[in-house]
């Protein structure tokens, strides 16, 4: 107890402006663009993130606190995509041009990102344009992580022109760093390639894409909406015939629906990190992948 | 079929139990007009399994039963009181005050332990649906217990005993609620607290006859409105708190059939439907004729129900628009819901799609939504065009109708 309060406090001393003043103090909304956002500026910006790890982004309530580090922010990261929705409140509150919609030092961080199941029309605030929506959880696919760093990049160069080159070169580290990866990430996921996979939430489909995993069913058809008992039978049913063993669940996903279909089934519960920070060992964005190709992989082996 | 009944009479087993404990509960809880307590209980236990969160347990554990447990108690001390300290303020308002303190401090606390959010929101809604025979086999005895108690404590349970019943009372209580607040949400056991215990007072003197139809009125309920939840494809917990309401909209329509005059409970009836009617009919009139570009529920539930109403103002070549429109827009959202699912089977079968063609279909189901948009505008535009265009005649024929319904004497009225 005392030990997380001195923590907490630590890091709200870590965060204060007097210390981040030489640096360049980036607000961004998740702890993956965060963790992005560090491996492109390097010792040069101070990330922070206004989700702190392990809560669900997309129905995030803004603290007090976070209207004062966009305040300080020299640049601002986000998902978009309608699934940051709230920063929208949070900006016209802060009230700068500059890290507003538009602005120089304002980075939607889905830009010319290959969007997936667009369906529907956007709800967000948008340019007078009607952009359906599409699934949000691109960041899942490390192959995306290209074009984010390239949106962010761009912006950093903008802000800080001085150290454009800089910024340039860390990324090309990184990218070459995460390439190397992705291949060993891949052949460890070949294991899975026929093996049916059900998810609590439909946060994976760049995931699946990439690594070709076959999702063919979700638990929760709208956010925040129990499922209805013909849907769970479905699930049920659709498990049996396909031979499904494996289901998918995030740390911040209720337990007992997943529990349920996995008891029906004989099914295991593999707990996965749609984000960076919500399993322990998930604390950057290329740890998020090997806690999760190792969590699916060791439970594929289980058969 | 099976499946059905496999499915279902698990949830169904547990609430014939939560009806059990809680309609007897519930009687007792509208005699002594603490109607909202039930909530601050659940909400204090949940309080207690934030802390044990934060201290390290975890969610299943007996820890963690344990710290909710003695918040309840605790509260259940604080609720004894509160009908002493009732005098001047009414109990109701400080069962309220614990209630939101309990939920404020719980988001507090959640602050520091995200792995409790999930919790409060499992509270919230719980999930009858996926509750089973593990949860009958403790609550059984569970209930049987504090039943037998109250049985043999009988006539202390009044709320006209001392402070040591009124707390054995908010303690046994506190004791049910968080048990089944953790299987069924606060929702849905707030509803099986209330709503049968309701019906039998309603109908019924003695305690045993009110029990007796709450029963049966709450066991039936409870079937339909899982019946429901699977026929229609609706959340169980949603669907059953609806029925319950639907079930005590009923009791209090047919009350003054079965408790009253009948003649005249038929024809109040009468007399409300139409000024209900007349109501609906002449706000529809006003709208039509202040904004008829604006949304008209009961013209548009009209144009639904029976589509050819609309060559009552359309011309013939604004049928043609619309209809040609409505199809298109149709056909741009089937082939982008093709293009989908090519992309999703392609994520596993054959060849994958590189990523140029990824973001290709991309782009194109970015176009199809936008002409998809453009032809909606299209549909909205041409209707709204020619209900303009009849926006006096319409609103004068939608009031002549409402006057026509409103149970009003018009030839009285005219002689005067």
């Amino acid at each position: 107890m005392a030990l997380r309060l001195a923590f907490t406090i630590a890091l709200c001393v870590l965060a204060s402006p007097g210390i981040a003043q030489d640096r360049g103090q980036v607000v961004t909304t998740t702890t993956d663009l965060r963790s992005l956002t560090e491996a492109v500026g390097g010792d040069r910006v101070a990330a922070v993130s206004l989700v702190p790890p392990n809560m669900d982004a997309e129905d995030y309530q803004p603290k007090p606190q976070d209207m004062l580090r966009l305040k300080q922010a020299r640049l601002l990261v986000r998902v978009g995509l309608d699934y940051d929705l709230w920063v929208d409140r949070l900006l016209v509150q802060a009230g700068r041009a500059e890290i507003s919609r538009g602005g120089p030092a304002y980075v939607d961080a889905s830009l010319a990102i290959a969007v997936l199941e667009l369906r529907g029309m956007s709800v967000g605030p948008g340019d007078g344009h009607a952009h359906g929506s599409g699934n949000p959880h691109y960041w899942l696919d490390p192959k995306n992580a290209e074009t984010i760093t390239a949106n962010i990049v761009e912006a950093l160069a903008r802000v800080d022109p001085a150290n454009a080159s800089i910024y340039e070169a860390n990324r090309q580290a990184f990218l070459a760093r995460l390439n190397a990866k992705l291949a060993e990430w891949e052949a460890k996921l070949s294991a899975l390639t026929s093996m049916p996979i059900v998810a609590y939430h439909n946060s994976w489909p760049y995931f699946a894409r990439r690594f070709r995993l076959d999702v063919v069913g979700f638990i929760e058809t709208k956010p925040g909406v129990p499922p209805s008992p013909s849907h769970l039978a479905a699930i049920v049913r659709d498990m049996r015939v396909r031979g499904a063993r494996i289901v998918v669940r995030e740390p911040h996903e209720p337990e007992r629906d997943v529990a349920f279909v996995a008891s029906k089934t004989g099914a295991q519960v593999v707990t996965l990190a749609a984000s960076v920070g919500a399993l322990p060992r998930a604390d950057d964005y290329i740890s998020l992948f090997d806690v999760n190709v190792e969590a699916l992989t060791s439970a594929a082996a289980k058969r | 079929m099976t499946d059905v009944i496999q499915f279902l009479w698990p949830p169904f087993l547990v609430a014939i139990c939560l009806v059990g404990i809680h309609t007897y509960f519930g009687i007792l809880v509208l005699a002594r007009k603490v109607i909202f307590v039930d909530l601050a209980l659940a909400q204090i236990a949940a309080l207690g399994a934030t802390v044990a969160f934060m201290l390290g347990h975890s969610a299943q554990s007996m820890a963690t039963y344990g710290y909710s447990l003695t918040f309840t108690l605790l509260a259940a001390v604080l609720l004894a009181f509160t009908r002493a300290w009732g005098t001047r303020v009414p109990q109701e308002a400080l069962i309220g005050v614990i209630y939101v303190v309990a939920a404020a401090t719980a988001i507090l606390l959640i602050d520091r332990a995200p792995q409790g959010a999930e919790h409060l929101k499992q509270i919230l809604t719980g999930n009858i649906l996926t509750s089973g025979l593990n949860d009958v086999v403790v609550i059984v005895p569970l209930y049987a217990a504090v039943g037998l108690l109250h049985w043999l404590l009988r006539r202390h349970m009044t709320g006209a005993g001392s402070l040591a019943w009124e707390f054995v009372f908010y303690a046994t209580f506190g004791i049910v609620v968080t048990s089944s607040v953790a299987i069924a949400g606060v929702l849905l056991v707030f509803s099986f607290l209330i709503i049968p215990a309701a019906i039998g007072v309603m109908f019924a003197e003695s305690l045993s006859r009110q029990l007796t139809i709450g029963w049966i009125a709450g066991t039936f309920v409870s079937a339909s409105g899982l019946a429901g939840s699977f026929v229609f494809d609706l959340p169980t917990g949603a669907a059953m708190v609806c029925a319950f309401g639907a079930a005590l909209a009923l009791a209090g329509v047919l009350y003054p059939f079965l408790r009253g005059d009948r003649r005249w409970a038929i024809r109040s009836t009468i007399a409300t439907v139409r000024w209900i009617g007349a109501v609906i009919l002449a706000a529809s009139a006003v709208q039509f004729a202040a904004a008829p570009r604006a949304d008209q529920p009961l013209i548009d539930l009209a144009e639904w129900a029976i589509p050819s109403i609309r060559t009552l103002y359309f011309t013939r070549a604004e049928a043609t628009t619309y209809a040609d429109a409505s199809e298109h827009a149709e056909r741009y959202r089937r082939e982008a819901e093709q293009l989908n699912e090519t992309e999703r089977r392609n994520r596993t079968q054959g060849e994958a799609l590189d990523d140029f063609t990824v973001a290709r279909i991309s782009s194109f189901l970015k176009s199809y939504g936008e002409m998809r948009k453009g032809e909606q505008f299209v549909v909205g535009e041409v209707r709204a065009r020619a209900r303009e265009r009849v926006r006096w005649s319409a609103s004068f024929g939608l009031l002549a109708l409402s006057l026509l319904i409103a149970p009003v004497r018009w030839r009285w009225l005219l002689r005067k």
